[in-house]
């Protein structure tokens, strides 16, 4: 199982991060593959290639600002959240999509 | 009209997206504009001439770049590329009329909605490619800076001056009114549109040569950030791991006048954190004004001491301030591990997985 995420916060200074933080220690201690892009205020980081969201079962992006070439996740499940409830929930949110995809296999 | 809706229901992040990139812009503009007058110490734009004139010229730049940028971008968040130039370019129009920061705000929503319905028309395949080149740019921009010039730019621009003149009048009548006020502005948003209000009032005082109501908002800046970060080392257990790092950042960005340090703890607990700040940044610029403390900069937090005259007044007021806030969010936030437990047992559900 692999899951992969895109962060971003207004300020892009500290949210972005924290949420991507939060996304790979809720998927890490469930033994998920993860992979998280942040796009915070000094631009893109860690990037996901095509290859990444193919091998992917399902998308965590953060909704407060807009995320740059969401068109790349294009068909994928997808769960959309603000920066602030990914830092506090991010377990919860993983629960849920792991939920999703056993039920769809 | 479901998609008009749509738009609405994403202001916020329309709104957000926008401010994310004039943020910059306001820190390097705001920064090398107030270092220009403090290095030139008369507390007064440089003389003409001189190199530090230069750096307030780059710093001004910086200023009133900002406001096409966010009505750019608020654009981008609606209609993608092509909302750019229309919104920006009627900003800055409006801008030229004084509208200013509510100007950007409308034209960055109208740029975008205009631009946005202009996708939309069914074009033949043979003008297919000349519209995204030509047709949105000129049409949009005629549509939406038409709007601002002969529209709603000049009623923006009055209800903008009035709050100034508003303002204005108060000072003289009641300085501490005008610190709650432009505390509590400056807290509530954390460097938005709101602060920005109160801070392009700063800006009109320093020009018009009024020190005490920079003074003010030197305080009111950079105690929320300051509050927050000493919150997380007053009450450890409060804050997460990830909280106390932000907390130490936060005291940083607090010290340079950046009062969107305190954006993080708001986010995530926004009916505790926002009064808080409110209270403490209100409570600060009101000690700030009893102290009489002047500012030569339209800046704020412990970087412009330089240019503070009542340095002691200025440090307790930040003092005060902080404090305040501290103990307000200490004093409603729970401990972390109860609130764990609350955060499980509302489940995800509102967590919906939908296919992109």
């Amino acid at each position: 199982m692999k899951i992969v995420g895109v962060t971003a916060c207004p300020s892009g200074v500290a949210h972005t991060y924290m949420a991507a933080e939060a996304i790979r220690r809720a998927c890490k201690e469930r033994n998920i593959d993860v992979k998280v892009e942040t796009q915070g205020s000094i631009g893109c980081e860690n990037y996901l290639t095509e290859d990444d969201i193919k091998d992917a079962d399902a998308v965590i992006l953060t909704k407060d600002i807009d995320i740059q070439e969401a068109d790349r996740f294009k068909g994928k499940p997808i769960v959309k959240a603000f920066a602030g409830d990914v830092i506090k929930k991010a377990p919860s949110i993983v629960e849920k999509l792991v939920q999703y995809i056993e039920s769809t296999k | 009209m479901n998609e008009l809706k749509h738009i609405f229901k994403d202001t916020r992040k329309h709104l957000m997206t926008g401010v994310s990139y004039m943020i910059p812009f306001v820190v390097a503009g705001g920064i090398l504009l107030a270092l220009s007058v403090v290095i030139y110490g008369q507390g007064a734009v440089p003389t003409e001439g001189t190199w530090l004139y230069d750096l307030f010229f780059i710093g001004v730049a910086g200023f009133e770049l900002m406001i096409p940028i966010l009505a750019g971008y608020i654009a981008y968040s609606i209609a993608d590329r092509a909302g750019i130039a229309p919104a920006a370019i009627a900003a800055h129009v409006g801008n030229k009329m004084g509208a200013g920061f509510f100007g950007a705000i409308l034209a960055g929503l109208i740029g975008g909605i205009v631009v946005y319905y202009l996708k939309k028309i069914k074009v033949h395949d043979t003008i297919k490619s000349i519209m995204p080149i030509f047709v949105i740019p000129i049409v949009g921009t005629f549509i939406t800076a038409g709007f601002m010039k002969w529209g709603l730019g000049a009623p923006i621009a009055s209800l903008t001056n009035n709050l100034t003149a508003w303002l204005q009048g108060m000072s003289t009548q009641s300085i501490v009114v005008l610190a709650i006020i432009i505390g509590l502005m400056e807290a509530f948003d954390m460097g938005g549109p709101v602060n920005k209000v109160a801070y392009a009032f700063v800006i009109l005082s320093v020009g018009e040569g009024i020190y005490n109501v920079p003074g003010i908002s030197a305080v009111g800046v950079c105690v929320p950030p300051i509050g927050m970060g000493l919150a997380t080392f007053l009450s450890p257990k409060k804050y997460t791991e990830e909280e106390k790092e932000a907390g130490r950042a936060a005291i940083l960005m607090g010290a340079v006048g950046i009062t969107e340090g305190a954006i993080p703890f708001a986010a995530a607990d926004p009916v505790k954190v926002i009064p808080s700040i409110m209270v403490g940044g209100a409570a600060g610029a009101v000690t700030a004004a009893l102290f009489n403390v002047q500012c030569m900069v339209a800046w704020g937090g412990l970087i412009v001491i330089p240019a503070i005259i009542g340095k002691i007044g200025f440090l307790i007021a930040i003092a005060v301030g902080a404090g305040v806030t501290a103990l307000m969010v200490n004093a409603l936030k729970k401990p972390v591990s109860e609130r764990i437990e609350k955060d499980s047992i509302s489940n995800a559900d509102d967590f919906s997985v939908t296919i992109g």
